[in-house]
């Protein structure tokens, strides 16, 4: 069993020093020859035991005793634990290569390979989203169905297999933090998804909330909607009608129309349906993403919402022209 | 003897950090400082070659070879220097009289059943190259003379010419042949006698005139001298007998395209180039072991003595149990049946003791006697009665691991 040990050990030591190749190919050739039921006539199996066992036996004479008699099964015991072992860093590099995290999708565990924990997957109570006052705990998630793309604004694909939908707030510093990653992933992933904006406006906590969501739909109505909330998200502080009305104008748009839409609440119940499906699907806080039928909270790396969306899309890790 | 200032020779021994006990002399002894820089003083001051230029740094290579030359014909006190040739070792030596020895077919080669490979496989290649018959003598109540008589009675009988090759002292378990009444009795049969030297010459002084000896291979690196290195000593007219089999530079005296006129001996048989470190540094050990040389057999009784006392009880000794018929050489197996190899390298991993494990190149006789192997410890002038206690107990506690 010695040989076996032997094996894996100077094995992996000999990808990174040629001066264990030589033991290695030994020990291959004794692991070779037991498994083939011959007799192993190397004397590696003795070398090493007699190595081990004369060390020990300086060292302490009751120790070396023992280990000598008990040989065979300490080699057993430490082949096991080496092979478990193995397992587990097999296991965490296959993680890592997914998810980002050797633990696994949505670990908040310490990974060697991410020390620092940029990969970690947000806590709702960790401050990367915004919430209702008085209902941080997190609800089941169920993405809403789809259904008429009416009540949101969307980009992409409508026949693709992999549908986005964002719910957030435009005065939500967090919706904000997202905005950068759900650009890349619409050019990233262009003619492959369909993403869809919900408004969830957090009314309680940012009183201009409803306000804004309903003067992005007004910008829709004249067609410049994505160039408008650019302005919502740059000036999250400055939201008033005043301020949400110079934006339009800064923009082109006509402002007689826009003050028209504004100020009879055109999309005051479209905004609410959103909200209410958002309630519905469980949602308390922004941004929450849905991604097919998986969730994202919070302002994530774009790195976790690729994870899911190529797994969506069936693209493997190694196929990155697709 | 001072064994105290012998060791101060070989700073292999005074190394406080890495201490170690020698125990495999019957393989390759350790080189004292005096061989090691003369063989320097070779290379940095004269590296040149010898016999064949004129300038004076291949002179001084050509010097100092004779000299070596003269230095082992007195230690063996041989006639002459020719009858001195130079070797890699005695494997070397003995290959080169079996293929030189002007053997007919049904000619017989006598043996015992306790020879080295070197001195078993040249045999058993010529003997099927040229028909030869060979034959074994029995070692096993001390060497068969009754046999070995009629062996060369029935071959004079045959008119067959009979080669006597056996082992002086045997490497495997320390026993020594009864040489003087094996060649009396071989020469009054017409039968030549070789011998293996290579455990007998660095432990004991041998005079070739006084026992008769017809041809003598023995090796450097088992005297003090540098690996490498080896001697057949051959009667002169014996030698001018022999044909030569690895011929080239500096075995002749003049050639044509077709004809050579070969050199006297020993150059005839010492072709090409000669590791003139090798001979120059074996000329510097033949000069420091002659100091010795009478007192080295008694001192390793003395050792093994103490190694046998100690041991008898926990290990089985091949050979006599008696220490004084085994030389400086224990071997054994233990009694628990821990594997050899395990052993030595317990011994040395455990204890820094040096032994060797295994057949000792003397596989036959392990077949025959169906060993798997053995452990040796072979001692040599430089170790010492403390190394010896030492061992005996390190072994003990060894051997109690089982």
């Amino acid at each position: 069993m010695i040989c076996v040990i032997a094996l894996i050990v100077f094995g992996i030591l000999g990808i990174f020093s040629a001066s264990y190749r030589i033991i290695a190919k030994e020990a291959f050739n004794c692991v070779f020859k037991k498994v083939t039921f011959r007799k192993c006539d190397t004397g590696l199996d003795t070398r090493l035991k007699s190595q081990i066992t004369g060390r020990l036996l300086k060292f302490s004479p009751r120790l070396g005793k023992t280990v000598y008699k008990y040989f065979e099964v300490f080699s057993w015991i430490f082949l096991i634990l080496i092979l478990v072992t193995l397992f587990f860093v097999g296991r965490g590099i296959v993680f890592y290569a997914m998810y980002g995290n050797c633990n696994g999708p949505n670990s908040n565990q310490f990974c060697i390979f991410d020390p620092l924990g940029t990969n970690k997957p947000s806590d709702v109570t960790s401050g990367s989203t915004c919430s209702i006052p008085g209902h941080i705990d997190n609800k089941t998630l169920s993405a809403p169905p789809l259904g008429e793309l009416k009540n949101g604004f969307y980009q992409g694909n409508t026949e693709a297999k992999v549908v986005i939908i964002e719910f957030g707030c435009y005065s939500c510093h967090y919706t904000k933090l997202a905005e950068p990653t759900v650009r890349k992933i619409i050019d990233r992933y262009d003619g492959q998804i369909l993403y869809v904006y919900k408004d969830f406006p957090l009314s309680t906590t940012h009183i201009n909330a409803l306000r804004a969501s309903e003067a992005a739909h007004c910008a829709l109505d004249q067609g410049k909607y994505w160039e408008y909330r650019e302005y919502l998200f740059a000036n999250q502080d400055q939201q008033l009608t005043e301020e949400l009305i110079g934006y339009a104008s800064n923009l082109g748009l006509n402002i007689d129309e826009f003050k028209q839409c504004l100020n009879t609440k055109k999309y005051q119940s479209v905004i609410e349906e959103n909200y209410q499906e958002g309630l519905n699907s469980g949602i308390t806080v922004t941004p929450t993403f849905f991604i097919n039928d998986k969730s994202v909270v919070g302002a994530k790396e774009y790195k976790e919402f690729k994870k899911i969306i190529d797994k969506e899309l069936g693209i493997k890790w190694w196929q990155f022209w697709k | 003897m001072n064994i105290s200032k012998i060791r101060e020779d070989f700073p292999i021994l005074n190394d406080p950090k890495k201490p170690i006990i020698y125990f495999d002399n019957a393989c390759m002894t350790l080189k004292p400082k005096q061989v090691v820089e003369k063989m320097e003083q070779y290379y940095y001051e004269y590296p040149a070659c010898g016999g064949r230029s004129n300038h004076r740094l291949a002179k001084k290579v050509t010097d100092e070879c004779n000299n070596t030359r003269t230095s082992l014909r007195k230690f063996i006190n041989a006639k002459s220097d020719k009858e001195i040739i130079f070797t890699r070792n005695t494997t070397e030596g003995i290959n080169l009289l079996a293929k030189s020895f002007q053997f007919r077919k049904d000619d017989v080669i006598i043996s015992t059943d306790k020879e080295h490979n070197s001195n078993l496989l040249p045999w058993q290649m010529i003997a099927r190259e040229k028909g030869l018959r060979r034959e074994r003598i029995s070692t096993k109540n001390g060497f068969d003379m009754t046999s070995f008589e009629q062996i060369l009675k029935k071959a004079k009988a045959n008119a067959n010419r009979t080669f006597v090759s056996i082992v002086h002292t045997s490497n495997m378990d320390g026993t020594t042949l009864p040489i003087k009444e094996i060649i009396n009795t071989a020469h009054a049969y017409g039968a030549v006698v070789m011998l293996d030297g290579a455990q007998s010459v660095p432990h004991n002084p041998i005079d070739v005139k006084k026992f008769d000896i017809d041809f003598l291979a023995f090796s450097g690196h088992k005297m003090l001298g540098p690996s490498g290195t080896g001697i057949l000593y051959g009667k002169e007219e014996l030698l001018k007998k022999l044909s030569t089999y690895n011929v080239g530079g500096d075995t002749v005296n003049d050639t044509t395209y077709d004809s050579a006129e070969f050199a006297d001996i020993p150059e005839r048989f010492e072709a090409g180039l000669q590791d003139y470190g090798g001979i120059i540094g074996l000329g510097a050990a033949v000069e420091y072991l002659k100091r010795y040389i009478d007192d080295i057999h008694e001192h390793e009784l003395k050792l093994n003595k103490i190694l046998t006392e100690g041991l008898k009880h926990q290990v089985d000794i091949l050979g006599p149990e008696d220490s004084k018929l085994r030389s400086g050489i224990f071997s054994f197996n233990a009694k628990n049946k821990m594997e050899h190899h395990e052993v030595a390298l317990m011994l040395d991993n455990y204890a820094n003791i040096m032994v060797r494990s295994g057949r000792h190149c003397v596989h036959s006789w392990f077949n025959d006697n169906k060993i798997d192997g053995s452990v040796r410890a072979s001692t040599y002038l430089y170790n010492t009665e403390e190394e010896a206690k030492q061992f005996v107990e390190k072994l003990k506690e060894v051997l109690k691991m089982r």
